[in-house]
């Protein structure tokens, strides 16, 4: 069992619990965890909390290091971390704070088809999705870049396979900062990770990562499901995954390069994989350069596995995807840092937020919000298990208050690997799934096990934090029919 | 008596303690228990193995083992090759060269379980132990 946490954790109110300065030497600020006193039950179960006050110690932290409901021990970071730094106070730049997979994200896709339509047909949906969908470990793409091409695709972003085919404008338009993070140094990317990423863009992966169908159970808020485009008992599709070995390899390289630079500028760490750069140096900027190249990587890639998605819909319900009213909904980010501007003591900052496990909420009226959406607020998506639910959110005006405009990103691990590996002994997750009304393939023989719905926290109590404290407000809740895996 | 490892608990991904009475030992178990987490990973034996030149420079063994591990899931991931031997020429404190033989994969008689995105370095350790010595590191699933 991981070590639990034995500091201090002084409740605020009924989802906001604070870990005071004053815990242990270094820390720069508190740190604050949102979460209720059931989810706190098992948050001090392990050592996320410690990680949370570590990235309090941060050089330029501006306001409190903060975790949302999800939170779960990490490495460096805690998972469901957010902290944001002032370049200009000597705010750095952390790669431990974005993650391996850089832009790790999900996409949302809603359909026209009645979940009365799809059951019948749910079988050959699923198994041509898995068919059809590289996935599994170092599963390789079906579409390939040549080097070149792929320095063109990390600057340009989602808009590079869009206008080679592989969706419409509408879903560049409907993808957090238009699919693009401006700013991508191809050059400051190794050849290392061109070599580990040149053939899985349109790749899934294994891990948590997945292609979800899934029936819209309940609308909440039917004005915004309505702008959404979410309606009771209709199919959607979600889709996680992020950049691959392009990114994994970025970071590795990032951690290599950075490792002396701490000392070099006086910087004291109480872990080694929070090892950072002044976001004004050189070597922060080569960082953010290289690291902007994986996020648009990552855009690509789930930009490539929604139109493999929309061609097997086809293919199963003989119709053209967009006469099955396949739109995307949004694309969120939730391993990623951007400089966002936020008004702080009374003066308008551009800070380096890290979301690590953690998704924008930008609200109502935020010009970063699609046209589209900017009466309702920017769509949070919120993957649980694959047996219980998942969340579609929007933003709130107390998100930009309270957390640089950020929400939590999903259910939140709760048993290790090994844990769900033993619970599943002499179980077949599968049948239970299928018994429970959900089609499941996976490729390896682990990752059902592994992923397990008991393996989570459920999402349910997660949001509820979040709507409590008013950072998110939620939609509609989606169940899933249908999963693939790596 | 060789080098053997185990994995422990970590919420999100997965831990690895290797020991060995050596560190040219602990070098082969703790590679052995990387690719352990992966699946059951093996060698093509065909074709000859081709032998390899690793060497790393720090101030930190900890970090070097790291190094080390870093390079066979990049080979892994790219070349789709495995270490089947290796001979370590060097471990002290400040360097560690290693002389591995490598093979191509044999993707039929291989079950791929995890994808492996990289060897972290929380909580990375490596120390005197009883009877030699052990490390700890915890990779990012």
């Amino acid at each position: 069992m991981p070590e639990a946490f034995t500091g201090p954790l002084e409740q605020v109110d009924e989802c906001r619990w604070r870990i005071p300065r004053s815990y242990k030497p270094g820390m720069r600020t508190d740190g604050l965890i949102y979460a209720d006193e059931t989810l706190m039950k098992t948050i001090r179960q392990d050592k996320s909390p410690e990680q949370v006050a570590n990235v309090a110690c941060l050089p330029g932290i501006v306001g409190a290091s903060l975790a949302m409901p999800d939170i779960h021990w990490g490495y460096g970071f805690c998972i469901g971390g957010v902290a944001a730094t002032d370049p200009e106070e000597g705010g750095v730049i952390s790669p431990g704070g974005v993650g391996y997979d850089i832009n790790c994200g999900v996409r949302l896709v809603r359909t026209d088809i009645p979940a009365s339509d799809a059951q019948p047909r749910l079988r050959k949906l699923v198994d041509t999705l898995f068919a059809t969908v590289p996935c599994g470990v170092g599963g390789t793409g079906k579409v390939r870049f040549s080097k070149k091409e792929l320095q063109e695709l990390v600057v340009a972003g989602s808009r590079y396979v869009v206008e080679r085919g592989f969706g419409c404008d509408e879903d560049v338009e409907r993808t957090e900062g238009n699919g693009c993070l401006e700013g991508a140094r191809p050059e400051h990317v190794s050849d290392h990770a061109y070599e580990r990423g040149y053939d899985q863009v349109g790749t899934l992966g294994s891990g948590n990562h997945f292609v979800e169908v899934q029936v819209v159970e309940e609308v909440v808020d039917p004005r915004a499901a309505d702008v959404l485009g979410l309606k009771p008992g209709y199919i959607a599709v979600t889709i996680h995954s992020g950049s691959r070995g392009f990114g994994y390899q970025i970071c590795e390289d990032a951690l290599r390069d950075l490792r002396e630079v701490p000392k070099k500028y006086g910087i004291e760490l109480p872990d080694r994989q929070l090892v950072c750069a002044p976001v004004h140096s050189a070597e922060g900027q080569r960082y953010l350069g290289a690291m902007r190249a994986a996020a648009n990587y990552a855009w690509c890639n789930r930009q490539i596995l929604m139109h493999l998605v929309r061609q097997v819909f086809e293919q199963v319900f003989d119709q053209p995807a967009d006469q099955l009213g396949m739109h995307l909904v949004y694309d969120v980010a939730h391993n990623i840092a951007k400089l966002e501007p936020y008004q702080v003591a009374g003066r308008m900052r551009k800070l380096c937020v890290h979301r690590k496990g953690a998704t924008r909420a930008f609200p109502a009226g935020h010009p970063e919000v699609p046209e589209v959406y900017r009466s309702i607020g920017q769509p949070v998506l919120v993957p649980g298990d694959m047996g219980r639910t998942s969340w579609v959110l929007v933003g709130q005006l107390k998100a930009m208050e309270e957390t640089f405009g950020s929400c939590c990103h999903g259910a939140g691990r709760l048993l290790s690997r090994s844990a769900a590996i033993r619970a599943a002994k002499g179980r077949s997750i599968e049948k239970e799934l299928a018994a429970a009304g959900v089609v499941a393939r996976a490729r390896g023989r682990t990752g059902l096990a592994e992923e397990q719905p008991d393996a989570y926290k459920d999402v349910s109590q997660v949001v509820e934090v979040v709507q409590r404290a008013g950072i998110s407000k939620k939609v509609a809740r989606l169940r899933p029919i249908g999963v693939i895996k790596g | 008596m060789a080098g053997r490892y185990e994995f422990f608990d970590h919420t999100a991904d997965v831990g690895v303690r290797a020991w060995a009475p050596t560190l040219p030992e602990l070098v082969q178990a703790a590679g052995d228990g990387l690719y352990a987490v992966v699946g059951r990973l093996v060698a093509a034996r065909e074709t000859p193995g081709r032998w390899l030149n690793f060497e790393f420079v720090g101030d930190d063994d900890a970090v070097l083992l790291r190094d080390y591990l870093a390079e066979l899931l990049r080979l892994l991931a790219t070349k789709r090759c495995v270490v089947t031997a290796i001979a370590v020429e060097e471990f002290s404190p400040t360097r560690l060269r290693v002389d591995a033989e490598t093979r191509a994969l044999d993707l039929d008689r291989s079950s791929l379980e995890r994808e492996v995105k990289a060897v972290t370095y929380h909580q990375l350790e490596l120390r005197p132990a009883a009877g030699g010595y052990e490390a700890t590191f915890i990779v990012d699933i």
